[in-house]
């Protein structure tokens, strides 16, 4: 009884209510079905080419694995809130994170420059510049060799795995920036400072990164540091002018040894290419030689052959013809009589360049006499 | 009109179930996130924790009641701590943790939020630090030789000497400590600046040194080179003039076996020649020839 008179009560204060939905629906049922049908669509998700999704039903990831789980670019089919939602991740994307952990002036990690106190300049150094670092306010590595060094870095990242990330990872710039420092202390912390500031950069990088990967994946942060790159490496302000100095050094040691080399380059090939020209022109001479030899041989055997045949007058024509020239080609030629007695008593023939040749005979004869 | 009625009350029934259903599932599912976990408490008291993702149930308001919790991972890093080595050097470690709640009922009890956490986790971070690097000395973490380097052994006894009195005194899981920073106090820097000018210094000089010498060694094997080619150059000079003047003092001796008495008198007469030059004077007898015979002509 009690009952069906609450029901009619019931019935009785929700029969406005149930008017207005006769109403509406006698109205509006087509809006209605439509609102419906895009509800029950609404899950229905566009995924852009960067991306990839995935889907949590009632909070929980769908998929067993990560490939099962990431659904890639394309139309991606869920049922609507609240059961499913779909998160998207730009994967592709790489975001950028300064690391100024270890620089020289930290002020985005600590307070900002902290104010000195007026008494805390006394140990400065010949130039001026603090001859300490704080270490609260002064980010620096040492390295293996106890140098200390101020790092500077920006370390670029993009998301590996999107669930990960999203869901269990720690925030991304902060593991980023811990692990990247984290790998870069204890990569410094094995390499000479000499190492560190020439030749050794790329395998400095190359540990870093590799080890600040591997903490990336301790962390399960599902990131992937895609480079790593050193923007300031430096020796402290302090102590700059003692390494270029060495810098300076060392330069000018490969300068002088360059120029050495250059010396050697050159000496060496011209002393070769005199030797060699003496050698030709000594080839020269005996080969020139050698011909006049075989020359004259023949000529000699010729001449024999000749003088066999007739020796009286080739003698006596070989003989006439040396006189000829001798006289042909001497400057003067004085004539003197033959001694009287078998010697000349007393004479004196003055012999003198060619112009006097044209003298007067007699002078010297009358000289003599 | 009657079909109308049945339509109606059908959808009556509809909609009425819906909104129940809806009432009820509202009040009773607890949905649990990836990367959350959910702590139901009866009457105030922790009944248990909902840490798989998903659908969970409990009873509706006022008897059960949820929290949610934020189970992802999160970075601290602890302050920067004056230490001693065990070779007794002052150094300043800063470490980093990796932590996430393990054990929500403990942590929610223990603990309750996460800056309340990191405090704890810096007391027990800064005393493990100071205990496990009093064990080593400083080469351990900064050297050049790799056999001395114990940074790896170091983290794992930092994780080992503090991660599971945190999960079991605070509900937090300690995942991976590491050394983020190591520096030298500001009184002990200048010390170390002193060292390294000094050795910057000595490299200069020694680059100085090489470099002359290097320089010098390199001229001077150039010259001693450049000798050794003239000395050859000159010995196969030697050789060949040698054996020409032997192959033309050969050529000649066999020509002049032939007739050795024309050629004394050729190479007389080729001496003559060569007595009488341009800037000779000739004295020569009237008696002798060729004047004696334009005498005897006019004599005749």
């Amino acid at each position: 009884m009690r009952r069906q008179k609450s029901l009619s009560e019931i019935g009785r204060f929700m029969a406005p209510v149930s008017l207005l939905l006769d109403g509406a629906w006698q109205r509006m049922h087509w809006w209605v079905a439509t609102m419906a049908v895009l509800y029950a669509l609404s899950g229905i998700t566009i995924v852009r080419s960067d991306e990839v999704a995935v889907i949590l039903r009632w909070g929980q990831l769908v998929g067993e694995t990560p490939a099962l789980q990431q659904h890639g670019p394309g139309l991606l089919f869920a049922f609507p809130r609240p059961v499913d939602e779909i998160l998207r991740v730009q994967v592709k994307r790489i975001s950028e994170v300064p690391v100024t952990t270890l620089a020289a002036a930290t002020s985005t990690m600590e307070s900002g420059p902290v104010p000195q106190a007026p008494g805390e300049d006394d140990d400065e150094g010949p130039s001026g510049i603090r001859e300490t670092l704080d270490p609260l306010t002064r980010g620096y590595a040492l390295t293996g060799d106890e140098n200390i060094v101020h790092v500077e870095m920006v370390a670029r990242y993009r998301v590996r795995d999107p669930a990960e990330w999203a869901f269990y990872g720690p925030k991304a710039e902060d593991v980023l920036r811990a692990e990247v420092t984290a790998a870069m202390v204890r990569s410094l912390g094995e390499m000479g400072v000499d190492r560190v500031l020439s030749d050794g950069r790329k395998d400095l990088i190359a540990t870093a990164a590799r080890r600040a990967q591997a903490g990336l994946d301790t962390a399960h942060s599902g990131l992937e540091l895609s480079s790593l790159e050193l923007t300031r490496l430096s020796p402290p302000v302090a102590l700059a002018a003692d390494f270029d100095a060495v810098q300076s050094a060392f330069i000018t040691a490969e300068t002088s040894k360059k120029d050495a080399e250059a010396y050697a380059a050159s000496a060496i090939p011209n002393v070769q290419a005199e030797a060699d020209t003496l050698l030709q022109a000594a080839r020269g001479t005996a080969s020139n030689d050698l011909a006049t030899a075989q020359g004259d041989a023949a000529a000699f055997q010729a001449l024999d052959r000749e003088y066999r045949a007739n020796p009286v007058v080739v003698r006596e024509r070989l003989y006439r013809d040396a006189v000829d020239r001798a006289l042909s080609s001497a400057s003067q030629i004085r004539w003197v009589p033959p001694p009287i007695g078998g010697s000349y008593h007393g004479m004196r023939i003055t012999v003198g360049p060619s112009d006097t040749g044209t003298e007067p005979l007699g002078e010297g004869g009358s000289g003599g006499r | 009109m009657v079909d109308a009625m049945k339509t109606q009350r059908w959808l009556r029934a509809i909609v009425g179930t819906l909104a129940l259903g809806a009432i009820v599932f509202s009040a009773t599912a607890v949905v649990v996130k990836e990367g959350q976990a959910v702590l139901i408490t009866r009457f105030g008291r922790p009944l248990r924790a909902a840490t798989q993702a998903g659908l969970h149930w409990k009873l509706p308001w006022p008897i059960d009641a949820e929290t949610s919790l934020d189970m992802r991972r999160r970075v601290y890093e602890t302050g920067q701590t004056e230490m001693l080595t065990r070779d007794k050097k002052n150094i300043i470690a800063r470490t980093f943790v990796v932590w996430r709640i393990g054990d929500p009922l403990t942590f929610t009890q223990a603990i309750g939020n996460q800056s309340a956490a990191e405090g704890k986790l810096d007391g027990l971070m800064t005393n493990a630090a100071i205990g496990t690097l009093g064990g080593h000395d400083l080469s351990a973490l900064v050297s050049t030789n790799p056999s001395d380097l114990q940074v790896d052994q170091i983290e794992s006894e930092l994780l080992a000497s503090t991660a599971p009195m945190a999960l079991r005194n605070y509900g937090v899981m300690v995942e991976q400590i590491r050394l983020e920073r190591l520096a030298l106090p500001e009184e002990n820097v200048t010390a170390v600046f002193g060292q390294m000018r000094a050795e910057r210094r000595q490299f200069a000089a020694k680059f100085d040194a090489e470099g002359l010498r290097e320089a010098s060694r390199i001229r001077s094997e150039a010259d001693l080179e450049a000798a050794r080619i003239r000395a050859k150059g000159a010995e196969e000079q030697a050789r060949i003039v040698g054996e020409s003047a032997a192959q033309v003092a050969k050529i000649y001796a066999d020509a002049h076996r032939i007739d050795p008495d024309l050629y004394r008198f050729t190479r007389s007469l080729d001496s003559l020649d060569k007595l009488v030059t341009g800037s000779t004077s000739l004295i020569l007898r009237t008696d002798s020839e060729p004047f004696s015979l334009l005498q005897s002509k006019e004599g005749k």
